[in-house]
């Protein structure tokens, strides 16, 4: 009995243990930001934060779809400040999960262009990536390349690869088609590019880009930073496929190329949004900004701030000239149809 | 109601008590998200399902049992380096063998470039359901396989002799003596197999292989319907129920302990050409299943090690180890009362049904727990704000929620049922002669459970914590969700590296989990210990 009775002590002093590691920071001024984004170099710059305006920044990262859920069940509780995600129409449907407040901020609004915002302030777009061609310069000429709906010409039949339906940018772009041709013209161009695939889609985009230049397919759809990451990859295999590969950016002369954000905005029931907005202004600020969009190879939303050397010597982008609010509108809708058409 | 009683009902509303908050869904009307994934996706994902599945199970049981076999029944050279090596694989998340053998296998990976040296111009496609099927069989036979191998080391060799005496062949002994007197072992074995598979959604999801889970994180992130995802989740629930309750069926009253006096055989050498193939069949498992992986891992960490060691991999792993070490106590302490209700004399429905109940958590995808749990603990922590008031605690209200205790909690009620499965086939096979012999001594039920039964299922209790610890350990989606904040472990480093298609940073965190893991079985085996004994005693 004594043996039980000391391992019934042994466990709830363990459970205590666990049960203390809350709570240290009280004192401390700090914000708690839920985020998708996870990159080493984002802790940079929250130190940075830190150092300059005494505010420490607490993440849980985890996936979009998840993050949204966790805010919901959590309600008017919640800990957290900031909701950071990745891709527009993640960031409407958590607007319209009331999950954010309207921030009205001079300094946001002038750091952001406005399509790259939602318009009553529920959430600012941080870093722009757009979604491009990827070809083998041996099998495809610059001249053949024009627009995504001219990929579903019968001459690409069996040279495409992209992702799969269940891929969010698979998702946005077809949204980003709806918002642009409407629903019914959008669905044929999806029929059509399906009809052109190479293979189900499968793999991430790397894959794609991968099976380019394996001779699976002529041209890929992908995102431009994944092209910088491979270009930096610690395998040496990899640069040498990123080194082989060529970027189009499509669309140029008529609606330009489908461009998403990584964006935050500020939680509803936040418990510290005057602090939470400087995190916002920080990190759209001119200083971070270069840092914030080079963790991923992505494009600065400040206007003013000049991307990365490699994105610039890809030329400059004509982005899709749509409020980026309403790939939200159209995702549950672009889904619905990807998964009719049998887009894997 | 005795002690036993009262705690397996105390354990069992643990459980049950979150999972009614996912039960709801079955009051709510469907809605036209559910009409669109009845209509253009179900079909498939249970076509697919029942394939990857059907795959799976074949190929694991013949992996798994028969190295089993081989290990408890013949001598070899380097049987012994093999008997705790074969359970290597379990201790390679399937999430990182499918990322390792996706690159190793893409265009530019080192199985692809050493085909193409050697002048086979070929490109194996891994991202398939045949990719799916190895991938999985290969890192979860190590559930038959331990099991098979405690039942069959146990098994007295008096049935095979009694067979061979009555004029049986050897293979019609295998199949009518050894094959069904080590059942309930391969089959609790087979059983976490299928479970483990149908939760994973790692390596389905990068494969794009369109199985039910899929389908249930699809209705969810791409569809935005956790209402349908839970709706298919219970769905899968009930698919699982089915499974088991067959088995139960086919199981019946069938008793697999008998009262013969143990018995046991030396191992039978194995010479020549026999002696190659059982070698190479088990050397082959285990290059594909771990050799291969690790190596690859090794080179990953030697490109990025110097990018890789720091505070958060420290943290990581000292959470990583602590996380599984508190939960698989619990489970062990939870599933020996568990177990030991089972296994009382009066048996009715009601009683069996609170059982398999109150090990549901293993058949439930991990994220749909982690909802049903993270409500719990948003209810539980707002029911408590007086509390937290009385100690200071001002303000904060999700004092649990946000801590690792919420963590803990959701592990427990996830792996519960492997701490259960691995006593409860001990108890089989023990029979339950001693412990009756102790109560009629007068012994109480806490006694008795201390000391006549604890040193009799010791080895189902190593198990059971090995294999606790090392299901924690890996854990991905329950520990992304529900981990507080600025908090790591190893699996959500390495996740998030491999989602950001940077998997070889993610080699020296992978090297670390599967190091510790193995450093779990390897000390285990070598001090002769445990469920290894037997396997041992002989040579």
């Amino acid at each position: 009995m004594k043996k039980a009775s000391l391992l019934m002590v042994f466990l709830f002093s363990i459970l205590l243990i666990t049960g203390c590691q809350f709570g240290n920071d009280q004192k401390e001024r700090s914000i708690t930001l839920y985020s998708e984004r996870h990159y080493d170099t984002d802790q940079v710059l929250y130190d940075l934060f830190e150092d300059t305006y005494g505010i420490k920044v607490n993440v849980i990262s985890d996936e979009a779809d998840k993050l949204i859920s966790r805010l919901q069940n959590e309600g008017s509780d919640t800990e957290a400040d900031l909701l950071m995600i990745a891709d527009a129409g993640r960031l409407e449907r958590a607007k319209s999960l009331d999950l954010f407040q309207s921030i009205e901020s001079v300094v946001l609004n002038e750091q952001i262009p406005e399509s790259y915002r939602d318009e009553q302030g529920l959430w600012f777009g941080l870093t722009k990536r757009a979604r491009v061609f990827v070809y083998h310069p041996d099998r495809v000429e610059v001249s053949e390349l024009s627009t995504y709906e001219d990929l579903t010409h019968p001459r690409w039949q069996g040279r495409i690869v992209t992702r799969s339906a269940s891929n969010i940018y698979t998702q946005s772009l077809m949204a980003s088609m709806i918002a642009i041709k409407g629903e019914e013209e959008a669905r044929l161009w999806a029929e059509g590019l399906v009809a052109n695939f190479a293979r189900d889609p499968q793999g991430n985009d790397r894959d794609q880009a991968k099976a380019v230049v394996s001779g699976v397919a002529d041209l890929a759809i992908m995102n431009t930073y994944y092209i910088g990451r491979m270009l930096h990859s610690t395998d040496p295999y990899e640069v040498e496929v990123a080194q082989t590969i060529r970027i189009f950016f499509p669309n140029q002369e008529t609606t330009g190329t489908h461009v998403n954000v990584s964006g935050a905005g500020v939680t509803k029931y936040a418990k510290n949004k005057e602090d939470a907005i400087k995190l916002l202004e920080f990190l759209s600020s001119e200083v971070a900004q270069r840092a914030f969009a080079d963790a991923n190879f992505e494009y600065p939303i400040h206007p003013n701030v000049v991307p990365n050397e490699l994105l610039t010597s890809w030329g400059t982008l004509i982005a899709q000239d749509i409020m980026l609010s309403s790939l939200g509108t159209h995702s549950a809708k672009a889904t619905l149809i990807l998964n009719e058409i049998g887009w894997k | 109601m005795n002690l036993f009683g009262i705690m397996s009902f105390v354990i069992g509303l643990l459980i049950l008590i979150p999972m009614t908050n996912l039960l709801f869904v079955l009051f709510v009307p469907t809605n036209p998200i559910w009409e669109h994934i009845r209509r253009y996706l179900l079909l498939e994902y249970i076509m697919n399902t029942f394939i990857l599945v059907s795959g799976v199970t074949l190929i694991s049981i013949v992996i798994g049992y028969l190295s089993a076999y081989f290990i408890s029944k013949y001598q070899f050279f380097g049987r012994k380096l093999l008997s705790w090596m074969l359970v290597l694989p379990l201790a390679i998340p399937s999430y990182v063998a499918g990322y390792v053998y996706a690159d190793m296998t893409s265009y530019t990976g080192s199985i692809t470039r050493l085909m193409m040296t050697m002048g086979f111009n070929m490109q194996i496609n891994i991202l398939s359901m045949m990719g799916a099927i190895f991938i999985f069989s290969l890192t979860l036979y190590p559930y038959i396989y331990l099991l098979s191998l405690s039942g069959l080391s146990r098994q007295s060799v008096t049935y095979q002799e009694n067979a061979m005496l009555l004029g049986a062949s050897p293979w019609k002994t295998f199949w009518t003596v050894t094959v069904p007197l080590s059942r309930p072992q391969w089959v609790a074995g087979t059983l976490l197999v299928i479970l483990e598979t149908l939760n994973d959604y790692g390596v389905v999801q990068y494969y794009n292989v369109r199985v039910f889970s899929f389908a249930i994180f699809n209705a969810w992130f791409s569809l935005g319907d956790l209402i349908s995802a839970i709706r298919l989740s219970l769905y899968l629930l009930f698919f699982v129920f089915i499974i088991i309750a067959i088995e139960k069926i086919l199981r019946g009253n069938k008793q697999f302990s008998l009262p013969v006096k143990p018995k046991f055989r030396r191992r039978n050498g194995l010479r020549g050409w026999k002696a190659w193939i059982v070698m190479s069949f088990l050397w082959i498992i285990l290059g594909s299943g771990f050799i291969i992986p690790v190596i690859q891992l090794i080179i990953y960490a030697s490109q990025t090690f110097r990018t890789s060691i720091d505070m958060k991999l420290l943290n990581a792993t000292l959470n990583s180890i602590s996380n599984a070490v508190i939960s698989a106590i619990f489970v062990l302490i939870f599933a020996l009362f568990l177990a030991n209700f089972a296994r009382t004399r009066h048996q009715n429905i009601i009683k069996k049904l609170w059982i398999r109940l109150s090990n549901l958590g293993y058949a439930i995808p991990g994220a749909v727990i982690a909802v049903a749990v993270h409500i719990l603990f948003v209810d539980l922590d707002r029911l408590l704000v007086p509390i937290y008031r009385l100690i200071g605690i001002e303000q904060r209200t999700l004092v649990l929620t946000m801590s690792a205790v919420t963590l803990v909690f959701a592990y427990i009620l996830r792996f519960l049922s492997i701490g259960f499965n691995s006593i409860d086939g001990q108890y089989d096979r023990i029979g339950s002669k001693f412990t009756e012999s102790a109560y009629m001594l007068g012994s109480s039920k806490l006694e008795a459970l201390i000391r006549i039964d604890l040193p009799l299922i010791y080895p189902g209790m190593i198990s059971a914590f090995i294999l606790v610890f090392i299901d924690v350990i890996k854990e991905l989606p329950l520990t992304l969700i529900l981990r507080p904040t600025n908090y790591h472990a190893l699996s959500t480093l390495i996740y998030v590296y491999a989602r950001d298609e940077m998997i070889q940073h993610a080699g020296l965190a992978s090297l670390l989990l599967i190091i510790i893991s193995a450093l779990l079985i390897v000390g285990l085996t070598q001090y002769r210990k445990g469920m290894f004994k037997d396997v041992y005693s002989n040579d």
